[in-house]
Formats: structure tokens, C-alpha cells, sequence
């Protein structure tokens, strides 16, 4: 399985007016990835670090195909994102807050609706719907409608869903934002589980002990450039008190006093 | 195909186990209108029975016999057109106090003859005629139904007179009309009864079917965010578009069949179509294939139309904003049809969306219409969902419609 190469990506977003009011800028485009390069490999977990706004979940829906980078090309396996889209989605799964289930449905419909649009048969549904459901607690609420769930049950739902195919790539942008403890525990297991596996997982966080914790490999993007990358360990050694916490902060205000000074 | 297949079979799954949709959507649409046309012919039937069967009050002064005596005829039991008619007693009112009654309904019409009228009348030589003043309230029904019923009697009397006048009647009559009968086609007079409403209700309530589902379908999906989990499936975009307009299509057609069973059920009654003759069976089953054909076919072009804009907009709220304008040119086709001309038979009308189709089914209903029209009619609306399609498939790839907040 090869892995998956981000490749100078740039990215930029005409501000509406609004955006601009509230943003208080008066700059018409906005770069929000500015040629971003990394690589994740199979069995590694990827740690994008990065202040709210830096650029994260713009570079990760690229990846997931959700959006096009105006530059650049991102490889998933053997497939480009920009020329290879479909293929590139049936092999990878996209996690983020801001994808939402409908409440009218049930998790076990919703399973057997995303499994039959990833075209899998119905006994190979069935075995990852009972696996997936009993690794998250779900089999008890699987004909409970989405609306009645707690946010918990809901993210482990999303989780169960995002990985009917089975893919070799998972992308998850803050999976344990706004969790519990325990909720929270049970998702970062499983991504743990998942690396054991061999799947290549890229994981976006602004909790630096999850990266400390997690990852092999991490790379900290500000502004929408990635301002330190490689081995959690190397990258941790460039600090001045070989902490993880101290570089992320110094790069945050290096950023700030190049932008205002 | 199969992916097409599973994104329809969700959304109707969608609204056909939510109860209150069901209720919303396929129940409420044809029940209220049952209801409330109903009503309204009910109420309107029995508005005109009422005063149809209202005893008019009747002053007069110095009323001729032989008048008197045709009003009582008109009146008696054994008369099939029978009108209830009681005759006020005479008292000296003065013009101001007959007035007065008249205007607050307690008598329906006032006859004041001149002294002497019938002796006058027949020893008329070359004074003035003598005068009869009548007074009543064409502002209520049954004074201006007092009028219409008393004075083809008195203007009987008054021919009557005036014939005893003329040496030859004849001479004055100049030329005489001859009506052939037989000629009107009950049917299409049938036929045009129901055009005058069908046409324009029916796309009324198509339109409303999709306007009521199409939204929350795709502007409902952007503003949840759950139409980004769809997108990262590796399903074609054109295939979920495919899916969305079919199903919503389906949906949107049982709503407006919900309606049209109201309808159809209701217009007897709010046309009084029982006491006219006119019923659905002037029309063969061919009729009907062409009819429910041309409702297929404008709900899909509806649904297209409801369903580019939905996902160009960013909330369901913002959805049913941008759609209300085509709602009101809509209703203004339905309008136009119905109370318009008759249809047309161009066939460039029938190259209009909606128009075309709603001019076709009021021809349809009139029994004058063109095979070729219906054929055109069929068939740019299958080429306008097209479009509509395809536009949907370029808006589900545009990152900017889709994520833009």
C-alpha cells in the first residue's frame, strides 16, 4: 500500500463582503493552504497541528476531494485527488464536526445506505455493520432515530460510517472535539487500532497531548504554511525546552510578529 | 443506476415514515381542499336557496288588478316556478320612511303607482303617461331578487297595453330571428367548465407539492452539512442529482394527486356541477393517460426548477425565498389560462415550460388539442428536466455552491 503525498498545495477563497466585515480586512482572496507539502505512510498516524483558522480542514477536504487545490496535487495510493477523484473516495474515509447524519434516520440505515453508495455487497455490510457497532456500543441504538442519540453516540456513528469501505486512508479533522472523556478514549483507541492494522491516518487536532500521544509523524501549519514537519520526535527536539507545547507556541507568535511587525 | 436507485429509495423513505410529513405533504393538501371547497359550494348553494326561497316583502300603492292578480298567480302553490311574494299593508308612509325600510331590509321592493294608473293607461290619449316609482336595494340579494322576479310583470303588463295600442303589431316587429338548435357540443360545454379550474388549481398544487419537499431535500442537506457526507462517497454527482429531482418528482406528484383527489372531489359541489350535468365522465381513458402524462411532465420540470435553485441557496429558508417569485409567475400561468382566451394551439406555446403544459391540459380538458402539441409538450419537458439535471450536477461539483457559507 503506498501512502499519501500532499504535494504544494495552495488554496485561496474570495472573501464575501461579510467575511470581510468580519474578518475586518479589506483583502479580496485569502490563502488559506500555502503550498503545503507532507506524506503520511501505512501504518503511520499524521498529527496537522494547527491554531483555529491555519488552514487545517481546508488541506484535509482537499484531500477527502470535497474541494480542489488551485495548485499542487495530493497522491492517495496510486490515485491523484484532482484527476482521479472517484477512485481516490473509495478508498479513503473523511471525518469532520462539520459532517452532519440526518436525524430522521437510524444509525443501522444509515450504515446500509452509505455501504450500498460505496457499492459493497449485502453479507460484507452485514459483518462490518456488527463489528463496527459492537467496537462503538452502537448495536444497542442501531434502530434509534440519529435525533434521539447523545453527540457522543453520534460522532461513534459518524466514525462506524466513514469506514463502511473499509479504506486504507482515514482522514479525521478533530475527531474528539466537543467529546466526553470516555467518548473521546474510545475514538483514539480505535485510531490506534486502525495504525495497527496498517491503514494510514491523518488526524487533525489542536490538542497537542492527542499528537504527543497518537502520532508518528506531525506537521504544524499556521497561516496556511507548514511551519515545522516530520518525526514527532525531531520535530519536538527543534524546540527550546524539547517540548511539543513550547515549539507550537513559538511558532504561533513567530507567525504573529511577522504578520504585524 | 443502482447508486441513483439507493439515493431515491432514501429519500422517500425520508418522508414516507415521517409521520407528520405524510400529514403535511399527502394528507392535509387534498383533505383541506375537500373541505373547503366543499364548504364554499355548500355555503354558496345554499346562499342562492335562501333567497331563492325568501318571501318578498312587497309594499305598494295603488297597484292595477290585473298586475296584482299575475303577482298572486306567481305566487300560488300550484305554480312550479312558485315565489314566495307577501304583500305589505298600505299606510301612509312618506318616500323617506319607504326609503328607510327598504335600505334596512324589512320590505324588498316598493311599487308606487300613480292615482288611477290602469284607468289612465287605458284612456291614454296624448298627456303624460302615468308614473310607477319603484324603489329597491340592489345592495342586498333579496331586494335586487324582489326586482328581477316582479318586473318582467310589470314590463308584461306594459306590453300587454302596448300592443292594445297598435293597429298592427306586427309592422313595428321589423324582422323576426329564427335560433337553430343542436349545434353547442355538450361535451366541450362540459369540458369548459372544468378548464375554467383544473388547469390553474392543478399547477398551483404541483407547484406547491415540490416547494413544500424540494428544499429540505437539497438546501436542507447543505445547511445540516450532511450533504457533505454524501459528496465524499464515490458516487457520481450526476447520479445523485438523477436521484434527488426523481425522487422528489415521485413525492411532489402524490402530493399533488392528495390535491387533485380534494379537488375532484369537491368540484361537483363548489361548481354545482350535479345541477348543470357536467361530470368527469365527459372524458375517456385516453383522455385521462394524456391528462396524468402532462402532470408527469410538469412536476419533473417543477422539481428541476425547485431543485437548482434549492442547492444554490444556502438554507432551506433562503431556498423558499429565491422560489417564491416563480411560485407567483406560476400562478399568474394558472391564472392566465383559466381566465384567458381560449388555447392556444401554437406550437410555440407549447415549447414554454409550465405554460405550454398547463395551455395543453386546458385544451385537453376543452377536448381541443393537438397530438403534435402534446408530443412537444412531453418532450421539451423531458429535455428541461435534463438541463435542470445537468445544471445539478455542475452545482454538486462547485466546492463554492456547496460549502460556501
Amino acid at each position: 500500500m503506498n501512502a499519501l503525498k500532499v504535494k504544494n498545495i495552495r488554496k485561496t477563497f474570495r472573501l464575501s463582503k461579510k467575511q470581510r466585515k468580519i474578518e475586518q480586512t479589506s483583502i479580496k482572496k485569502k490563502i488559506a493552504v500555502d503550498d503545503v507539502s507532507f506524506e503520511a505512510k501505512p501504518g503511520e498516524i499524521f498529527g496537522l497541528l494547527g491554531p483555529n483558522g491555519a488552514g487545517k480542514t481546508t488541506a484535509l477536504r482537499c484531500i477527502a476531494t470535497l474541494i480542489k487545490p488551485d495548485e499542487g496535487d495530493i497522491i492517495v495510493g496510486d490515485y491523484s485527488a484532482l484527476k482521479e477523484s472517484t477512485e481516490v473516495r473509495k478508498r479513503i474515509a473523511f471525518l469532520t464536526n462539520e459532517l452532519k447524519l440526518e436525524d430522521h434516520f437510524t444509525p443501522n440505515y444509515l450504515f446500509q445506505y452509505f455501504s450500498r453508495l460505496h457499492g459493497i455487497d449485502e453479507a460484507t455490510i452485514k459483518a462490518r455493520r456488527q463489528r463496527l457497532f459492537q467496537r462503538f456500543g452502537i448495536d444497542k441504538f442501531q434502530e434509534v432515530k440519529v435525533a434521539d442519540l447523545s453527540t457522543g453516540m453520534k460522532q461513534k456513528i459518524s466514525i462506524a460510517i466513514a469506514l463502511v469501505h473499509d479504506p486504507d486512508f482515514i482522514v479525521f479533522d478533530e475527531p474528539t472535539n466537543g467529546l466526553d472523556v470516555m467518548t473521546a478514549k474510545t475514538v483514539t483507541d480505535y485510531l490506534v487500532e486502525l495504525r495497527n492494522e496498517g491503514k494510514t491516518i491523518i488526524l487533525s487536532t489542536h490538542i497537542l497531548h492527542v499528537v504527543e500521544k497518537l502520532c508518528d509523524r506531525v506537521g504544524i501549519i499556521i497561516e496556511g504554511k507548514m511551519k515545522a514537519y516530520g518525526i514527532l520526535e525531531d520535530v519536538i527536539q527543534t524546540s527550546s525546552d524539547g517540548t511539543l507545547e513550547t515549539l507550537f507556541f513559538d511558532l504561533v507568535k513567530e507567525e504573529a510578529g511577522e504578520v504585524h511587525g | 443506476m443502482d447508486n441513483m436507485l439507493t439515493i431515491f429509495k432514501k429519500e422517500m423513505y425520508r418522508v414516507l415514515t415521517d409521520r407528520r410529513l405524510i400529514l403535511t405533504i399527502f394528507i392535509m393538501p387534498g383533505l383541506a381542499i375537500f373541505v373547503m371547497y366543499s364548504l364554499i359550494g355548500t355555503l354558496v348553494q345554499n346562499q342562492a336557496t335562501a333567497v331563492e326561497e325568501h318571501t318578498i316583502i312587497l309594499y305598494e300603492e295603488n297597484m292595477p288588478d290585473a298586475i296584482r292578480l299575475y303577482l298572486e298567480q306567481l305566487s300560488d302553490e300550484s305554480n312550479e316556478q312558485r315565489i314566495h311574494i307577501e304583500f305589505r299593508d298600505q299606510r301612509d308612509y312618506d318616500e323617506e320612511t319607504l326609503k328607510a325600510y327598504v335600505r334596512e331590509g324589512d320590505i324588498d321592493i316598493v311599487l308606487l303607482f300613480e292615482d288611477d294608473f290602469h284607468e289612465k293607461i287605458l284612456n291614454y290619449t296624448d298627456e303624460e303617461p302615468p308614473t310607477l316609482t319603484v324603489f329597491y336595494n340592489y345592495g342586498r340579494q333579496q331586494s335586487s331578487f324582489s326586482y328581477n322576479n316582479i318586473m318582467p310583470v310589470i314590463e308584461y303588463y306594459r306590453n300587454t297595453y302596448l300592443i292594445e295600442r297598435l293597429e298592427d303589431p306586427a309592422y313595428y316587429q321589423v324582422f323576426s330571428v329564427q335560433y337553430v338548435e343542436g349545434i353547442v357540443d355538450e361535451r366541450v360545454l362540459s369540458g369548459q367548465m372544468m378548464a375554467m379550474m383544473l388547469p390553474m388549481l392543478i399547477v398551483i398544487f404541483l407547484f406547491a407539492g415540490a416547494m413544500s419537499i424540494g428544499p429540505d431535500s437539497i438546501a436542507g442537506e447543505k445547511e445540516r452539512g450532511t450533504i457533505a457526507t454524501l459528496l465524499v462517497t464515490p458516487i457520481k454527482r450526476r447520479e445523485i442529482a438523477f436521484g434527488k429531482v426523481l425522487s422528489l418528482g415521485m413525492l411532489s406528484f402524490i402530493s399533488a394527486l392528495s390535491s387533485f383527489v380534494g379537488i375532484a372531489l369537491s368540484l361537483p359541489r363548489l361548481m354545482q356541477m350535479d345541477d348543470s350535468g357536467v361530470s368527469y365522465a365527459i372524458y375517456t381513458m385516453t383522455d385521462y393517460v394524456v391528462i396524468f402524462s402532462i402532470l408527469i411532465a410538469t412536476v419533473l420540470v417543477i422539481v428541476g426548477l425547485i431543485s437548482v435553485i434549492s442547492a444554490f441557496a444556502k438554507t432551506i429558508k433562503e431556498a423558499q425565498m429565491f422560489i417564491m417569485p416563480f411560485y407567483f409567475i406560476t400562478l399568474i400561468i394558472g391564472i392566465v389560462t383559466s381566465f384567458g382566451a381560449e388555447p392556444s394551439q401554437s406550437m410555440w406555446v407549447h415549447f414554454m415550460p409550465i405554460y405550454g403544459a398547463v395551455n395543453l391540459l386546458s385544451g385537453v380538458f376543452t377536448f381541443q388539442w393537438l397530438m403534435i402539441n402534446y408530443v412537444i409538450v412531453l418532450v421539451s419537458s423531458v429535455v428541461y428536466t435534463m438541463m435542470f439535471i445537468y445544471a445539478l450536477t455542475l452545482m454538486f461539483n462547485d466546492e463554492k455552491i456547496m460549502f460556501q457559507k
